[in-house]
């Protein structure tokens, strides 16, 4: 069953004309239910592009997106912001808790933008928190915590409602390598555990082993690598 | 700003207008080239030495039109008075038979008219704490009521008949380290009352014409030259609301565009997690008000704290009396300055706020 499907996506920056910088070219992608794509590309071949149109959050030069089924180009703004809130959980490169928010608040936000009531909110932030192994630290500001605890929170928000499509763009690129393996080790557990389809973009060639699937992304353009294949990108 | 230019406009019309409405005349007749003097001591307490003979008095009431000609005498201000809560004090002597100033309010308040040693007291006058009387000049007054306020120098009058004004200044002589000078025949203006179907501006026209030494002032253009000077400083304070609040607008426009240049990142991730346009938009605007009424009540009350602290300073430098609000006018005020605040805010946030929620996630991530 398909969760997410990309047909014929364009993106080109610059408006009409010479100056014009195509970074996607007819993409053709599907993610199945429970795949994990891990896609690959150097820095500025597009993959954050990719990711964003994905979801929503950048508009398609030219293509249809379905996620769910629903085409999300066709669908109003609130709509669409409504469909991101109840479907996807986002793990973003850059900090991105709110600062004045405690831990359990910041878990919790997307919950706010929901339209119906979560009695077991609260309860579910300290699971999640819990899981990412900060159960102790819910009333915490993210200033106290180090970048691989922040992303941890990260995290545990992006599943705060129960998403069907969890978006990670660069999610270890400012970690240290024990604190990457740690973040990667808690992607592979709710993989494993969770019905949920999982798309990560990374410059890192050694996380496609976490990945069920691995793309490769070079010139605005998305190849599947087999398996038997191994990667030709050189980062 | 705008509170404090609202308070000195209103308030500066509002006394003059309380002061006319206190005098009760129809017409003011001083002596000639003396309007502006009498006005001051009326308003300002300001001493004035322009006397007319009392025997005017009986050509005024026969002037056509005339209905009642009432006496008053200005004796010289006094500084620093112990009876008085504030620096000047003013001494008004009127004629009860027929007085319609004082009289009407002694009437109905005490039932009966001032006997020798009495005297009525403007709302700021009062007994110094441990005495029964004011001594002025040498002589005790009994002080047995105080009028309303007004917010003009009638605050912080005492007002006496003629034979009280006459036995002070007689003892002054004695008493006082200065004396009174003794006016047993001057007045310093005589209020009129026109008859009812008179012209008020034609027997002031006909009092002028009959009487060479006097000059007489229709009620309504009485304190003029005041009313002008409230006009001219309105105009001026007008102008610089009008310049304040345009530099507010321009200032908080910019802040809040920093704010969304600075949040730019955060507004596309709230909007990654699903954050609609309208609640970004809501949030900015909220915010914007709730900025607005914290700066606009703390604005507020310290201008309204200012004006009562700096009343006196204010009515000096000004040149015109200020009565400042009831608190519940004050209240009202505040409200509509708040009003203001949050319009300014409004118009400075709108367009940064739109920006802000319309602006795609992505393109917010990346700023």
């Amino acid at each position: 069953m398909t969760a997410v499907s990309l047909r014929g996506i364009g993106k080109a920056y610059g408006g009409d004309g010479a100056r014009t910088f195509a970074a996607l070219r007819d993409v053709d992608l599907d993610g199945e239910v429970h795949d994990f794509l891990v896609i690959t590309g150097r820095s500025g071949c597009g993959k954050t592009t990719l990711l964003n149109i994905a979801t929503g959050l950048a508009t398609p030069t030219s293509g249809i997106v379905t996620v769910g089924g629903v085409d999300i180009w066709s669908i109003s703004d609130a709509e669409r912001s409504s469909l991101r809130n109840r479907t996807m959980g986002f793990v973003f490169q850059f900090p991105s808790l709110i600062p004045g928010l405690t831990l359990e608040q910041n878990v919790m936000l997307p919950l706010e933008f929901s339209h119906e009531e979560h009695v077991d909110a609260r309860e579910r932030a300290r699971d999640l928190l819990d899981m990412v192994g900060l159960g102790e630290r819910l009333a915490a500001l993210p200033r106290e915590l180090s970048a691989g605890q922040q992303q941890r929170v990260v995290i545990a928000r992006a599943l705060i409602n129960r998403p069907t499509l969890l978006l990670a763009d660069e999610p270890s690129s400012d970690l240290d390598e024990q604190t990457e393996a740690e973040i990667m080790e808690i992607f592979r557990r709710i993989h494993a555990e969770q019905a949920l389809t999982v798309m990560m973009v990374t410059h890192t060639r050694k996380l496609v082993a976490f990945g069920t699937r691995h793309l490769e992304m070079a010139d605005g353009t998305v190849r599947e690598v087999a398996a038997s294949e191994g990667s030709s990108d050189p980062a | 700003m705008v509170l404090s230019t609202v308070i000195i406009s209103r308030g500066g019309q509002e006394s003059l207008r309380l002061a006319r409405e206190r005098l009760g005349a129809d017409v003011v007749v001083v002596p000639r080239g003396a309007v502006t003097g009498v006005e001051g001591a009326l308003l300002l307490g300001n001493a004035t030495n322009s006397y007319m003979p009392r025997g005017v008095v009986g050509s005024i009431q026969a002037v056509p039109g005339v209905a009642i000609a009432s006496p008053q005498l200005y004796l010289t201000s006094m500084a620093n008075s112990s009876c008085c809560s504030v620096s000047l004090m003013f001494m008004y002597a009127f004629d009860p038979a027929t007085d319609f100033t004082v009289e009407p309010w002694l009437k109905e308040k005490l039932g009966h008219d001032l006997a020798i040693g009495q005297a009525v007291g403007g709302s700021d006058v009062f007994v110094p704490e441990g005495d029964d009387k004011i001594k002025l000049y040498g002589y005790d007054f009994d002080l047995v009521g105080n009028l309303e306020p007004t917010g003009t120098n009638l605050d912080q009058t005492l007002f006496m008949t003629f034979p009280t004004a006459y036995e002070m200044q007689e003892i002054s002589q004695t008493e006082a380290k200065m004396g009174l000078p003794v006016l047993l025949d001057s007045v310093s203006s005589v209020m009129v009352k026109a008859n009812p179907n008179a012209d008020r501006d034609e027997v002031a026209r006909a009092i002028s014409e009959a009487i060479p030494e006097v000059q007489a002032v229709p009620a309504a253009e009485l304190f003029g030259s005041y009313g002008d000077q409230i006009s001219g400083v309105l105009r001026t304070l007008v102008v610089i609301v009008v310049l304040t609040v345009a530099l507010s607008l321009a200032l908080m426009a910019v802040v809040f565009w920093m704010s969304v240049h600075d949040r730019s990142r955060q507004i596309g991730v709230l909007r990654a997690l699903g954050a609609t346009q309208r609640v970004v938009l809501l949030a900015y605007m909220t915010e914007a008000a709730l900025l607005a009424l914290a700066g606009g009540l703390v604005g507020a009350i310290l201008a309204a704290v200012a004006m009562y602290l700096f009343h006196d300073l204010l009515v000096s430098a000004l040149g015109f009396t200020i009565m400042l609000p009831s608190l519940v006018s004050l209240i009202g005020l505040i409200i509509v300055g708040l009003l203001i605040a949050l319009a300014v805010a409004a118009a400075a946030a709108l367009v940064p706020a739109l920006r802000a929620s319309r602006q795609e996630p992505a393109v917010s991530m990346r700023e």
